[in-house]
């Protein structure tokens, strides 16, 4: 179990060295073993996987961590797994095989390169994922900016300069905030582990100084998910990416930010923290507490989500649309966080995969009606669905479980981060009503593009762009889905099916992680709390000096 | 006498080197000025033995000195001694004469005078490696100069054209001027207290009582010295002059000028504020708010600046002030720890040691990936007929150059990132490890100040990659692409000096035992105060009045 932690981690990354050494042809190939071997990791991850331990965020990191190491300042490579990371990584394994899989069609230039970013990208996400030392969450939430920061400018469409700085500008200066506030954390804490810094911050930091580390940490996070005033990076890179770094940037790279709010900032800013009215700090001269703090973080979701929403209602280019689309629904998610209840946080872990399937799914249709049309606009797209049935298909099946018909996988989720919203002590009723008036504008704007461009009259616009040749050369009429297309929407399909279906299995397993947070969540559910004393952790400290002889 | 030339071996081998060298200038064949690189890189390789043989005698504490006390070794500078004479190595290199005719390289022109310039460059090292060992402030003094004095003649010779003469003589001026008021402070030192030996000057305040309170003589001399090794270290207020002196020299001259005054500009301060707080670090609450307002200004003014450049070498130039900036961070969390309102005073000593060792790492992260930018930057043709020993300058010279030379152009985006200090680079770590004392040190302003730059100045080290990768390249008259095609393969000196720099880059930043080895290093060379401080206090020498 340990070393395929590590295996995990490193193997992507080992193999973007060793591709940079194959031939331009056998890049991809190359590429798509390597994804084949952590598919092959991955379900030996989940097969192996205690699903019975509680298994939360404080379990001790692996035999690696002796090795690579700097004692000086409290560092350690510490992977360990959880049941929300370790349905996050096999959704990041399960999205980058596809990723790569699909650009085998759309990526045609400096293949070595690119086939190397998107493995660098891989083990980035994951190690973000399993990481287990502030530190190293870091290191790996930032190493993700450089590969996608060449896969958007490199391969992008037109305006792809633009937007890869504008990605990078925009996540790295919040997460410059995140690094102050993490370098705090492994001082004050001792370490940079996730045991010694969350005993910190619960045990002694006092509440004004977990509330500032609590912005920093959010600094990052919301700019990586992104929440409403800095989301505006999010339409453009998503739009000029390539479809295999659209799918990832939307699938896996937004729920970096959604990950690190869960698992990062709660337990260091509001896990454990009595409920009350006190100040933790001001803006200007308001005073802020906890609670208004926490309603505001609901507000900006609620934006985020009502205006994500409309204004990809007006688009007319239908990757922009799904991509503002990605704005709604991570405020779903992040709504769902901030109720900090059971519902509301199953619902939101629940959301970040849906989403991440659902969304990947639709940029790679996108992706398979562009390679042949050439064109994304709404306008010049019409009736697909007589052309090409098996992509209307999947078409209709993806944007259904996307606006969360009962019976897809996208109304699970969706409906208990609404629930958590309705139910919580810390929001309440009225952030879940104009939560699911989103939903309703979702069902409108994802419907409204559906039934332009796969019913309608068929249009016959047919653009050949130079470099964009589909498979088989050119055709005068473009054809539907070939087998490797299809090979690659059926996992993503079922996956809607089987998540949709049956949940249970999947939330079973997240109770243990997600109960460790809000049980010891005094703030979220104060009776709770005052019946059952939170189960206090042991210092670590004092558990190291126990071990010594 | 013998003790005096042990205690100077490193120093001797490469002054002696150096005049040799000069001497050797009056030849004028092919084959001297082969020669002169090789005798000038064997010089350096002896001269890093030397010091580390030394820095093994002094591990531990131990100090040695010379009967007069103007020459002091104890591992402090060692440290710099090293790190001086590895990047001194990659920095030759960078300057191989590997031209057919031994007249340059495809980035410098020096003609005849290769022997002399690489002369000028031993001898400026030297300087670094006395200022390191200097005890005595005039020995400081002309040390520093030592460094600064070739470099004039350097960046004048370096191509044969207007703007490297008209950045010499801009350069010289500015410095003559920064030295003549760093003497003016040197001089009010020596008058209140009739030594000139800092460690005397140290004991003498430590016995007076007064640490942390030094007399208003003092302060104004303190604040002349300040003001002079600023135009080293390229900091605010003396930091204007870097923009044009960088553009205008050649690009490995440029490389040496952004390493090697700013190193012996800390060295110095570094010894300057240890003399007039006694070693304990405690200083007049005057120069710690001083040192805090240039630190904060040096960087943004350093990085808003490089924002707004479209020449590389110039961008690079406010880049290296900004970095200046992140180091004087390091130095006020050294002076503040002590006025921290809850820090412990046990915890004092500690930070203090940490705040010493993250100025130390990040002169040599900064150092190395310094050496890889500007090397990649000489080996880039400039685009357009452009005047012998001339490299890419402007971004739209190495636009597209990532994708047709994709080794030099991954070797940018490297040192480009540790710049930035993304992890997995040396740079991630030599940010870390100024953070963390200044977080200690409750900086938590200047911390915020800090990470912002960094937001900042990714800014325009991202132009730097995203021009070469990203944007296609320049259109090139046809007949000037003829000439200014650069070689197929690159001259072997600088392809050694930047493959070197960008593995220990990434070596640091990704095989964390190598970090931790540095850092191991890098604190011990910190041990100054404590008891250290008090033992090399209670054996200096008493004045000689």
């Amino acid at each position: 179990m340990e070393y395929l932690l590590v295996l995990l981690v490193i193997l992507p990354l080992l193999g973007a060295i060793i591709g940079a050494f194959v031939s331009e042809g056998a890049a991809r190939i190359w590429a798509l073993m390597v994804a084949l071997a952590q598919v092959v990791c991955g379900i030996a991850l989940a097969a192996g996987f205690d699903y019975s331990a509680a298994g939360d965020l404080l379990a001790p990191a692996l035999a690696a961590s002796r090795v690579f190491a700097i004692p000086d300042i409290g560092f350690s490579f510490a992977l360990n797994v959880n049941a929300v990371s370790m349905w996050l990584t096999l959704m990041t394994i399960v999205l980058s095989f596809v990723a790569i899989w699909f650009s085998f069609g759309s990526i045609k230039d400096r293949q070595k390169e690119f086939y190397a970013w998107m493995l660098v990208l891989m083990g980035a996400m994951i190690g973000v994922f399993l990481a287990r030392d502030l530190l190293l969450f870091y290191i790996f939430f930032e190493l993700t900016l450089i590969p996608m920061y060449f896969i958007i400018g490199i391969w992008g469409g037109p305006q792809k300069r633009y937007a890869a700085i504008k990605f990078f500008l925009f996540t790295f200066s919040g997460s410059m905030f995140t690094l102050a506030g993490v370098i705090y954390l492994g001082i004050f804490a001792g370490s940079f582990s996730y045991a010694d810094v969350f005993y910190y911050c619960q045990h002694v930091a006092t509440a004004p100084e977990r509330f500032l580390l609590l912005v920093a940490m959010l600094c990052g996070f919301a700019v990586k998910v992104p929440l409403f005033p800095v989301h505006t990076w999010l339409p453009l890179a998503h739009t000029e990416a390539p479809t295999g770094g659209s799918v990832i940037l939307a699938s896996v790279l937004l729920k970096l930010g959604t990950y690190g709010i869960l698992a990062i900032a709660l337990p260091v800013g509001i896990v454990g923290l009595e409920r009350s009215t006190e100040v933790v700090g001001a803006f200007l001269y308001w005073p802020i507490t906890m609670p208004g703090f926490i309603k505001f973080m609901g507000i900006l979701c609620v934006i985020g989500i009502l205006y994500g929403a409309l204004v990809a209602w007006v688009q007319q280019d239908i990757k922009k649309l799904v991509a503002y689309s990605s704005v709604s629904h991570l405020g779903f998610c992040v709504l769902g966080l901030m109720a900090l209840n059971a519902s509301g946080m199953q619902g939101s872990v629940l959301y970040m995969i849906n989403h991440g399937i659902n969304t990947g799914a639709m940029f790679l249709v996108i992706g398979m009606i562009y390679d042949r049309y050439h064109t994304r606009d709404i306008h010049e797209l019409s009736g697909l669905a007589a052309r090409m049935p098996i992509l209307a298909f999947f078409w209709i099946y993806f944007t259904m479980a996307s606006i969360g018909l009962p019976g897809t996988n996208g109304f699970v989720s969706e409906f208990l981060s609404i629930l958590g919203a309705f139910t919580s002590d810390s929001l309440g009723i009225i952030y879940g009503v104009f939560a699911a008036i989103g939903v309703l504008l979702g069902a409108i704007y994802m419907l409204h593009m559906a039934a332009k461009v796969i019913w309608g009259p068929l249009k016959a616009t047919v653009k050949h762009a130079p470099g964009h040749e589909d498979d088989s050369g050119h055709h005068a009429v473009p054809g539907d889905l070939n087998g490797r297309e299809i090979a690659i929407l059926v996992p993503l399909a079922l996956a809607v099916f089987l998540l949709g279906w049956f949940p249970q299995p999947v939330m079973q397993s997240m109770k243990g992680p997600l109960d460790a947070l809000t049980s010891t969540a005094t703030y979220a559910n104060p009776d709770i709390a005052r019946a059952t004393p939170a189960p206090t952790l042991p210092n670590p400290v004092q558990v190291a000096q126990a071990e010594q002889p | 006498m013998t003790d005096l030339l042990s205690l100077i071996l490193p120093e001797l081998i490469l002054g002696g080197a150096a005049l040799l060298l000069l001497f050797m200038g009056i030849g004028k064949s092919v084959a001297t000025r082969k020669s002169a690189a090789a005798i000038a890189l064997l010089a350096l390789i002896a001269a890093f033995v030397a010091a580390a043989r030394h820095a093994s005698a002094l591990h531990g504490g131990a100090t040695l000195a010379d009967r007069y006390d103007a020459i002091r070794l104890y591992e402090f500078g060692q440290y710099f001694k090293l790190l001086v004479c590895a990047v001194g190595i990659l920095l030759v290199l960078l300057a191989w004469p590997s031209s057919s005719d031994a007249q340059g390289n495809p980035s410098l022109r020096f003609g005849t005078e290769a022997s002399e310039f690489l002369g000028l460059m031993l001898l400026s090292l030297t300087g670094i490696l006395l200022t390191a060992s200097a005890n005595d402030m005039v020995l400081l003094f002309l040390a520093i100069e030592l460094v600064s004095l070739p470099t004039y003649i350097m960046v004048a010779i370096s191509r044969p054209t207007a703007v490297a003469q008209e950045a010499a003589i801009k350069y010289f001026f500015i410095g003559a001027m920064a030295a003549a008021v760093m003497l003016f402070g040197f001089s009010y030192l020596y008058g209140t207290t009739g030594t000139t030996s800092l460690y005397a000057f140290a004991q003498m305040i430590k016995e007076n009582g007064a640490i942390g309170a030094l007399n208003s003589w003092q302060m104004l001399a303190v604040m002349a010295v300040l003001l002079g090794l600023t135009y080293k270290i390229a900091a605010f207020p003396m930091h204007f002059y870097a923009g044009d002196v960088y553009q205008g020299a050649a690009t490995p001259v440029t490389a040496f000028l952004a390493f090697v005054p700013k190193t012996a500009g800390f060295v110095a301060i570094i010894k300057i504020l240890f003399a007039i707080t006694a070693g304990t670090w405690i200083a007049p609450t005057q120069i710690v708010n001083l040192l805090w307002i240039i630190a904060a200004l040096t960087m943004t003014i350093g990085n808003v600046l490089g924002l707004l450049q479209f020449n590389i070498k110039r961008l690079l130039a406010y880049s290296s002030i900004a970095h200046s900036g992140y180091m004087l961070v390091g130095l006020t969390a050294l002076l503040y720890a002590h006025y921290a309102p809850s820090l412990h005073s046990s915890q004092v000593a500690n930070v203090q040691n940490d705040a010493l060792r993250g100025v130390l790492f990040y002169l040599a992260a900064y150092g190395i990936a310094n050496v890889a930018a500007f090397g990649v930057l000489s080996l880039l043709p400039a685009a357009g007929a452009q005047s012998p020993g001339s490299s890419a300058e402007t971004l739209d010279d190495v636009a597209g150059t990532g994708r047709s030379h994709p080794i030099l152009g991954l070797t940018m985006a490297v040192a480009c990132f540790s710049l930035i200090g993304l992890p997995l680079t040396v740079g991630f770590f030599g940010k870390l490890f100024l953070i963390v004392p200044a977080w200690k040190a409750q900086l938590g302003g200047l911390v915020i100040i800090t990470v912002i730059n960094a937001a900042i100045s990714a800014g325009y080290y991202l132009r730097i990659v995203g021009t070469m990768f990203l944007r296609p390249a320049a259109t090139v008259i046809p007949s000037a692409s003829a000439t200014s095609q650069p070689p197929r393969r690159a001259p072997l000196a600088i392809a050694v000096s930047i493959t070197l720099a960008v593995l220990a880059v990434l070596a640091l930043g990704i095989i964390f035992p190598t970090t931790q080895a540095l850092s191991h290093l890098a604190s011990r060379s910190t041990a100054l105060e404590g008891s250290t401080a008090n033992a090399l206090l209670s054996t200096a020498a008493t004045p000689d009045h």
